[in-house]
């Protein structure tokens, strides 16, 4: 409504019609702060409606305030890793934990191989017999790796050392300066601080390099002839996976010269840039804290896990939701309209927490007890044993996506005019016909912003995942193939709830956390953004 | 026509064309799917209500297990007592074995040692935990109710298609696609530190409120542009200011709708837990909200709150016979009381829809 | 009448002069000019060059074919197109009684109160009939019971509705029947005792029985009011007009008695429309 003025009308005006009645159409409203009483409501309900974009703009600005200050920690982080020597040592660490790798690998064909005997009815003692062999092998294979373990240990405690002593410096400092602030002199003066000589210490840790080249020497030197002379497997189906092994081995083998070199390469003073400490966080295959020897706060695991969860959950809904939307305005009668439609939404009221907990309590031992019925092995990675993993956490998501992904389905569908319908219908079409060809295809852009808001959806959903995805924090083996699916995973959304209560308030960890929302907050928005873009397009196309 | 039909033969006669079959079978699988849906969801409801009734009802007079309802979560202890199998809260077990032991002193011997197996979270009720939820739905409702309504009376009768406006429209599509670990993590970090309100109501409150916030706005803005636009012509024209035509001509046509909407919201502010996990919940908490010493702390506290003690006792506490009946009697509650609201929110709006038709 | 007075207090304007008593004016002189008026929405230009006087207590019909811009000049005179989003005013000026009602210093709510508007389609509030009459009245604070009853009574019974509906006042006005619902949209217009009433096309929704009851209304009325209708249909032009106004493509194209409109254009245009060759 245009503001009216606030100049008071000259009476003359008024009369001049002469009329009894005067046409009074002028008048002064009363005013605050220049504004009329129209306008001020006006103003009160238009700020109400703003506060939807404050709203926005404070999640991005407290998300960045608490989360940004973890680029500087982290390059901080790392900027110890590797003064301390944490990083020159990993390479030998590294050997050390591959070569574990590649025992467990033995230990897990021997018990396959022990249990195929048992299978056969074999004597436990003519077993032990039958292994030995090949457990004298295991062992020596397993000893080969004992100079550098001893090294990398040895050395391990000399860089942890000096990462502690530095930490410890860090906080006698903010204790000096605390007491500083507040006036107590003398209470600063006597925290003693001693700065770490990273410097020597790097020397000390460089002296010992030829040490290191000497024990890896002797290892590989030992595992070559180990690899050289495979024994002969009690059960033969397994004695291709010892070929494997060796395989595997000679791969191993072939990382030593880079674990050296690396260790030749360390400078313990090299700076550490943002753009390191970035993309630690955003390719970081690592999720580690309170660890011991070094805190890792990569994505990339807690990423994968989001989406192979997602990706489950999708496959599942999207065929169902889809289909039910497509029957219900298709094919079903009203009748059954009415009872589908609010029996759908009614599912999409079932809060998260119930269908976690409905995972754990029922849903995750029934599918491992429906895995490991015979009927269904020739599935992707059943049986299995895991109760709580990706495949029971994305069921579960799918039936709260189903309601997202049918609502949206089914008010696309309904969008398509009529007239194409019946244009399809006087042609002579079956309405199966008319449904795949006409309706679907002119319904598709509309179907995809619904399938990607339920992606969103899932993705954001916090408490089933929280209770039912298994929480192993680790990138999830893609190499398996489609077995991938029964492992344990952990996700964004359930790190932060995890984790977020245990914290302390500004640190690194704390701070990392606020990161992953920060992630996810942009994930969702990209998300929207593509689902608003994709349905003003369809928009445009059907007129 | 060139291939003339013997005159007995109808045209028109549906045939068992492949296509018909086919179109026969295609349709039975939409059926299936949709009816698979609806059987996952129902089964879910089924099992919950069945398992969680034996908590929740009894057998005789008055039929619910009242100390369920009234009653704080207690620790379970389990132990065998003089060939019997004892089950106590722990309050009981501590009279029990104070009691046991006086008994045992007065008759000159050893106070006995009673080995117990303790389950957390297993005995008493949930009391407190219904009470924090209500608290928190209707606070954060009010809020939520207050701000969105404003802001749909804004959208659908003062805005225009102008710049601000369409930046408001955003904001609230991208806030409706937030995932809500995410407003918990802003709550947290906004109220809880930066307001220094700690883990409390207030803080659940206004996280929960923005959270339905979009919700709110989206339903109340579609109710009122279900009031006919003649309404508010007709008014104008005899001379009413904008203001007056909203109060009286089509606020009260709306407020229906906007109600029906809303309490859709509720279901949703009451079945969320990842919000309020670091703004609002308490894991345990020995007083009832209202025992402060001085009004105003009332609002500054946490609250154990229904989801969140589901979330507590299915994570942090194995499954066995014991802590079963707690898990099932609360997520029954819970599943039961959500699903009534949103349940009463459907049948509503339909029943609204068939009658507003101007 | 002491005009600052009525300013300062602007709905304590008492309701009591009936209209037909503004003696002064002469019934049949100008009450509404308008003058080289240009109206746009947004970009488009929806009026050109508008040039009008609309006499006092006289009806006016604007006839011409769709989307000649009958309506928007309808609802420009009591400024109802201020709530459609970007429309102006570019050039000219509409006079009521010589007051400029774009004037900067008019409060369009004032203006709506003495110019009333019937809408196509019929929209009683879905309130009682006596609710439906007293709105105007009441937002304008009038509470007293027997000056509302009063004015119930007078109004209804200006729009011919009174014996129809005297026994179920109380009774929602969406129960009519679709020509009473108009014609209580009229009398609830009435009730505020305007100057102008503006019909645009009251009687499209309407029977042929009603719209006569209508139009026998609109000729009992135009001895109070002055009424200015749109209409589609040229024989209601033709039945209940004096003076006629055709409009195509945003223009003026003629303006007369309604008789020399029908009988005797001046203008090609006006006759090819007004003999159904276009339109």
């Amino acid at each position: 409504m245009p503001p009216t003025d606030a100049s008071p009308p000259p009476a003359a005006n008024i009369a001049e019609s002469g009329s009894a009645r005067p046409f009074e159409i002028r008048r002064v409203r009363t005013r605050f702060l220049g504004l009329t009483l129209d306008e001020c409501i006006q103003g009160f309900f238009g700020g109400n409606a703003f506060v939807a974009v404050i709203i926005l703009a404070l999640i991005t600005v407290f998300l960045f305030r608490e989360g940004f200050k973890f680029f500087p920690l982290n390059q901080d982080n790392l900027r110890i890793y590797r003064a301390a020597g944490l990083e020159y040592v990993q390479h030998l660490r590294g050997l050390d934990e591959s070569h574990l790798a590649l025992n467990r690998y033995l230990q897990d064909v021997r018990l396959r191989g022990l249990q195929a005997m048992q299978v056969e009815g074999v004597p436990a003692a003519e077993i032990k017999a039958r292994l030995a062999p090949f457990d004298a092998w295991t062992n020596a294979f397993g000893d080969a790796i004992d100079p550098v373990r001893g090294l990398a240990g040895e050395m391990g405690d000399l860089s942890v050392a000096a990462k502690e002593a530095y930490q410890q410096n860090e906080d006698y400092k903010v204790a000096r300066d605390q007491f500083l602030a507040a006036g107590k002199t003398a209470e600063a003066q006597a925290i003693e601080i001693k700065e770490v000589d990273f410097a020597a210490n790097a020397a000390v840790l460089r002296g010992l390099l030829p040490a290191a080249r000497e024990a890896a020497a002797g290892a590989s030197a030992v595992i070559e002839a180990q690899l050289a002379a495979l024994p002969v497997f009690p059960v033969a189906e397994l004695q291709p996976r010892l070929a494997r092994f060796a395989e595997l081995g000679r791969e191993y083998l072939a990382t030593y010269p880079a674990a050296l070199a690396g260790m030749e390469a360390w400078k313990y003073d090299q700076p550490v840039s943002g753009l390191e400490a970035f993309q630690a966080f955003i390719f970081g295959r690592q999720w580690t804290t309170a660890s011991f020897w070094q805190d890792w706060y990569g994505i990339v695991p807690l990423f994968t896990g989001s989406l192979l969860i997602s990706l489950i959950a999708l496959v599942i809904a999207v065929p169902f939701g889809v289909g039910a939307a497509i029957y219900v305005n298709q094919i079903s009668t009203p009748r059954e309209q009415r009872l589908i439609k609010p029996t759908i939404e009614f599912i999409s009221a079932i809060p998260s927490v119930v269908l976690g907990f409905f995972g754990i309590a029922i849903l995750g031992e029934t599918l491992r007890r429906l895995s490991g019925w015979e009927g269904l092995s020739w599935l992707p990675g059943f049986p299995y044993a895991e109760r709580l993993n990706a495949l029971t956490a994305g069921c579960l998501l799918a039936l709260i996506a189903v309601p997202t992904i049918f609502t949206l389905a089914e008010d696309a569908i309904n969008n398509v005019p009529r007239a194409f319908k019946e244009a399809s219908f006087a042609l002579g079409a079956t309405k199966l016909q008319t449904t795949l060809r006409i309706i679907i295809p002119a319904a598709l852009s509309g179907i995809i912003s619904a399938v990607l808001l339920g992606l969103g959806r899932v993705i954001g959903e916090t408490m089933v995942v929280l209770l039912c995805a298994g929480n192993r924090i680790a990138i999830p083996d893609f190499g398996l193939g489609l077995s991938v699916v029964t492992q344990p995973v952990h996700t964004m959304t359930g790190i932060i709830a995890q984790e977020m209560g245990e914290v302390v308030r500004g640190s690194i960890h704390y701070r990392a956390l606020f990161c992953v929302g920060i992630v996810l907050f942009l994930i969702a928005l990209v998300i929207n953004f593509l689902a608003q873009k994709i349905v003003r397009r369809y928009k445009v196309s059907v007129g | 026509m060139s291939s003339p039909l013997p005159d007995s033969a109808n045209p028109f006669a549906p045939r068992p064309t492949p296509a018909r079959r086919l179109e026969g079978a295609v349709s039975w699988i939409f059926r299936i799917a949709t009816y698979f849906v609806l059987a996952c969801g129902l089964s879910i409801f089924a099992t919950i209500f069945w398992k969680g009734s034996a908590t929740v009802f009894r057998a005789e007079f008055p039929f619910v297990n009242t100390a369920f309802f009234t009653q704080a979560p207690e620790t379970l202890y389990v132990f065998e007592w003089q060939g019997e199998k004892r089950e106590m809260g722990d309050k009981e077990f501590r009279v029990f074995r104070e009691a046991e032991a006086a008994k045992a002193a007065a008759e000159g011997r050893p106070a006995p040692v009673i080995r117990a197996d303790s389950y957390a979270h297993s005995a008493g009720g949930i009391f407190p935990n219904v009470v924090g939820t209500v608290l928190l739905v209707v606070g954060s409702m009010t809020i939520a109710l207050t701000l969105g309504v404003c802001a749909a009376i804004y959208l659908s009768e003062y805005a225009r298609d102008t710049a601000a406006v369409r930046l408001i429209r955003l904001a609230i599509l991208n806030l409706a696609g937030v995932p809500s670990i995410v407003f918990g993590l802003f709550g947290f970090g906004m109220f809880v530190i930066f307001f220094d309100w700690n883990v409390s109501l207030l803080a659940g409150w206004f996280t929960l409120a923005f959270m339905v916030l979009p919700v709110i706005i989206t339903a109340s803005e579609e109710s009122l542009k279900a009031v006919p636009k003649g309404f508010r012509e007709g008014s104008l024209a005899l001379g009413a200011t904008k203001w007056q035509t909203i109060r009286k001509n089509v606020l009260p046509y709306a407020l229906p709708g906007i109600l029906t909407s809303s309490i859709l919201g509720i279901a949703r502010v009451a079945g969320e837990t990842a919000p309020i996990m670091f703004t609002a919940a308490f894991v345990i908490s020995d007083r009832l909200p209202w025992q402060v010493e001085k009004f105003s702390d009332m609002f500054f506290q946490g609250v154990m709150a229904l989801p969140y003690h589901i979330y507590v006792v299915s994570s942090k506490i194995p499954q066995n016979e014991y802590t079963e009946r707690m898990q099932y009697g609360t997520a029954f509650v819970f599943l039961f009381t959500v699903g009534l609201i949103a349940l009463t929110s459907i049948l509503l709006r339909n029943k609204l829809r068939g009658r507003y038709k101007w | 009448m002491d005009s600052t007075a009525t300013a300062s207090v602007p709905r304590s304007r008492p309701l009591a002069t009936p209209p037909a008593s503004s003696a002064g004016a002469e019934r049949g002189a100008t009450l509404i000019d308008i003058k080289d008026l240009d109206f746009y929405y947004g970009a488009k230009q929806a009026l050109f060059d508008i040039n009008l006087q609309i006499p006092d207590k006289r009806v006016t019909a604007f006839i011409g074919p769709s989307g000649c811009g009958k309506s928007t000049l309808l609802r420009c005179l009591n400024r109802m197109n201020d709530l459609i989003d970007g429309t102006s005013v570019k050039r000219g000026a509409i006079k009521i009684r010589n007051v400029d009602i774009y004037g900067r210093d008019v409060d369009p709510i004032e203006l709506r109160k003495r110019v009333g508007m019937v809408f196509q389609k019929s929209n009683p509030f879905p309130k009682s009939i006596y609710e439906n009459i007293t709105y105007g009245l009441r937002i304008q604070g009038v509470k007293n019971k027997t000056r509302l009853d009063e004015v119930v009574e007078k109004s209804l019974r200006g729009a011919a509705l009174w014996d129809e509906v005297k026994d179920r006042l109380h009774e929602s006005g969406l129960g009519l029947s679709g020509g009473q619902q108009q014609r209580l949209c009229i009398a609830r217009t009435i009730a505020v005792e305007p100057e102008v009433i503006l019909m645009d096309e009251p009687c499209s929704a309407l029977d042929p029985i009603a719209t006569a009851k209508v139009e026998e209304l609109i000729h009992e009325l135009k001895k109070q009011f002055t009424i200015i209708i749109v209409t589609h249909s040229m024989q209601q032009a033709a039945r209940c007009s004096d003076q006629t106004a055709f409009f195509y493509m945003g223009k003026l194209i003629e303006f007369d008695a309604t008789h020399n409109i029908f009988m005797n254009p001046k203008n090609p245009q006006t006759e090819a429309y007004v003999s159904g060759r276009f339109g």
